[in-house]
């Protein structure tokens, strides 16, 4: 038992808050990078619309392991560039969330009802007005669901960064393992790889649970789509 | 984001202040080999790589930051200088010659094949009756058995990225037979009853540390003329006393007992205290 705790004493405090700060590092940088190529790939002249979709083409279709190392050993070792592990870990997986995000910003922009543009323009707001004040804030409220998608993903992500030499929450964990195997034996190493499951489970639960306050916060009552009304 | 910056801007800050006192140079290890390097409970490393490295330390004057690094990368990284120094029980091969440059060899280690006590292997059967071999990705217990296919040798090689993955598959019945380094192997059969070392392949493995291609600190030298200093001093053996063959939970206490005499320039001391302590 005092293994269990010792471990997970390890585990929260040595690997979790590296793990959260990623997280929520690469999520703030990929909002900033994806809203803006979501907002240009919707409204933006074709050239430009072009660039968007070849970007998230790229990020999307690159696994997430090869954009860590391309950062990590392809920028030092091309570039002399040498970039602390973390930062490379974080800007790549933030290029990569910056791309899916941007397409759920875009599905999100696009699926407010033409209607309500026409509608903007017909009170006299000029079209940017129009998206300032009335799609966007409704594009909003309907990217939530699939943020919340985002995030969860992204959580468990961010173990890859242990492959660069990152302390996070997985690495923590094959160092509690590899030592607890000699100690209590190798079926322990499961023991550990539980204990981390459950530890990145209950971080998507909160992550999700605050999603879904956020989610019922911005609910319109009336004005949800088929199937989102509370019964 | 902003706490991100934060805390970026205060380890540039301490790096920069440190520096500042003396030359502190980045240590890679993979630390998921006792008696080698390991994390304890605490998450500190230790481990006679380690050690030897901090005495190394000591005795010329630098300091040094261990990182935990993953085996896969750690020649390149090693080798492309975002490392200054790879301690982590390596065995000098050509091959990673041409990444990395090694020190003189400080340790001799052969491999050693393990297996299951109710599987009636033998080093010999283990090795060419067909049956599945693990090892680590990358080692040279997983070259020696690939070497063994390529001459046409009737046995399979399954790699993990782990040692201790492939023992459980050992223990599991998943594979036959597992082959890593003598003390290793020894150190997994003494903490599991159901598999036992069959046998030991003299390959006269060196070990050596490592730095980047064409040494560009100046730190081989001052490593190869530490570890002579350990020895004359006595202290290597200690070392060795102290990690080699002894319970590891007895050994983590030794440490953290002993690590302030260390910290406090004494290593003849510390090594003293610490093969004491772990024997007892």
């Amino acid at each position: 038992m005092s293994t269990i705790l010792q471990s997970l004493n390890l585990l929260i405090t040595r690997g979790l808050p590296t793990t959260i700060l990623l997280t929520l590092g690469l999520l703030a940088l990929g909002l900033l990078l994806g809203f803006p190529i979501a907002f240009l790939q919707v409204y933006g002249p074709r050239p430009v619309r072009w660039f968007c979709r070849g970007y998230e083409q790229v990020f999307r279709g690159v696994p997430a392991i090869v954009l860590i190392l391309l950062f990590h050993s392809g920028l030092s070792r091309t570039f002399h560039i040498l970039l602390p592990a973390f930062v490379s870990a974080l800007l790549a997986l933030a290029l990569r969330s910056s791309a899916y995000q941007s397409q759920i910003f875009r599905g999100a922009i696009q699926s407010v009802s033409e209607g309500q543009m026409l509608a903007a323009r017909s009170v006299g707001m000029s079209k940017v007005r129009a998206i300032r004040h009335v799609i966007l804030p409704q594009a909003f409220r309907l990217s939530i669901p699939s943020w919340t998608n985002e995030f969860s993903s992204v959580l468990k992500d961010t173990s890859l960064a242990s492959a660069i030499g990152v302390l996070e929450l997985m690495k923590q964990a094959t160092l509690i393992f590899t030592r607890v195997q000699f100690i209590r034996g190798a079926q322990w190493i499961l023991v550990i790889l539980i204990l981390v499951a459950l530890v990145y489970w209950i971080l998507t639960f909160v992550g999700n649970t605050a999603l879904g306050y956020l989610e019922k916060r911005t609910r319109i009552p009336g004005f949800e789509m088929k199937g989102q009304v509370e019964r | 984001m902003k706490k991100a910056s934060l805390v970026i801007l205060a380890l540039a800050l301490g790096s920069l202040a440190f520096s500042a006192v003396a030359e502190t140079y980045k240590v890679a290890s993979d630390t998921t080999w006792p008696p080698f390097e390991w994390a304890d409970a605490e998450g500190n490393l230790l481990g006679f790589d380690l050690d030897v490295m901090r005495c190394i330390g000591v005795l010329q004057g630098f300091e040094i930051e261990i990182t935990s690094y993953d085996w896969d990368i750690i020649f390149d990284d090693v080798g492309s200088g975002r490392m200054d120094i790879g301690a982590s029980g390596a065995t000098i091969t050509d091959a990673r010659e041409e990444k990395v440059d090694f020190s003189t060899p400080y340790w001799t280690s052969d491999q050693a094949i393990l297996v299951h006590v109710d599987s009636g292997l033998n080093i010999v059967t283990a090795l060419a009756g067909g049956y599945t071999v693990g090892a680590q990705v990358e080692t040279t217990g997983a070259g020696f058995v690939a070497e063994l296919i390529e001459a046409g040798i009737d046995v399979n090689l399954t790699e993990y990225t782990l040692y201790p993955l492939a023992v459980l598959d050992l223990i599991n019945g998943n594979i036959d037979a597992v082959i890593q380094d003598e003390p290793a192997s020894v150190a997994s059969a003494t903490a599991e009853p159901l598999i036992q070392v069959a046998g030991v392949i003299k390959t006269n493995e060196n070990f050596g540390f490592f730095v980047a291609e064409g040494d560009p600190n100046g730190l081989l030298a001052l490593i190869n003329d530490g570890v002579a200093q350990l020895k004359a001093l006595g202290a290597y053996d200690n070392l060795i006393a102290a990690y080699m063959g002894t319970d590891l939970v007895k050994v983590e206490a030794a440490w953290k007992a002993s690590i302030g005499l260390l910290e406090g320039g004494d290593v003849a001391g510390f090594a003293a205290q610490l093969a004491e302590l772990a024997n007892q």
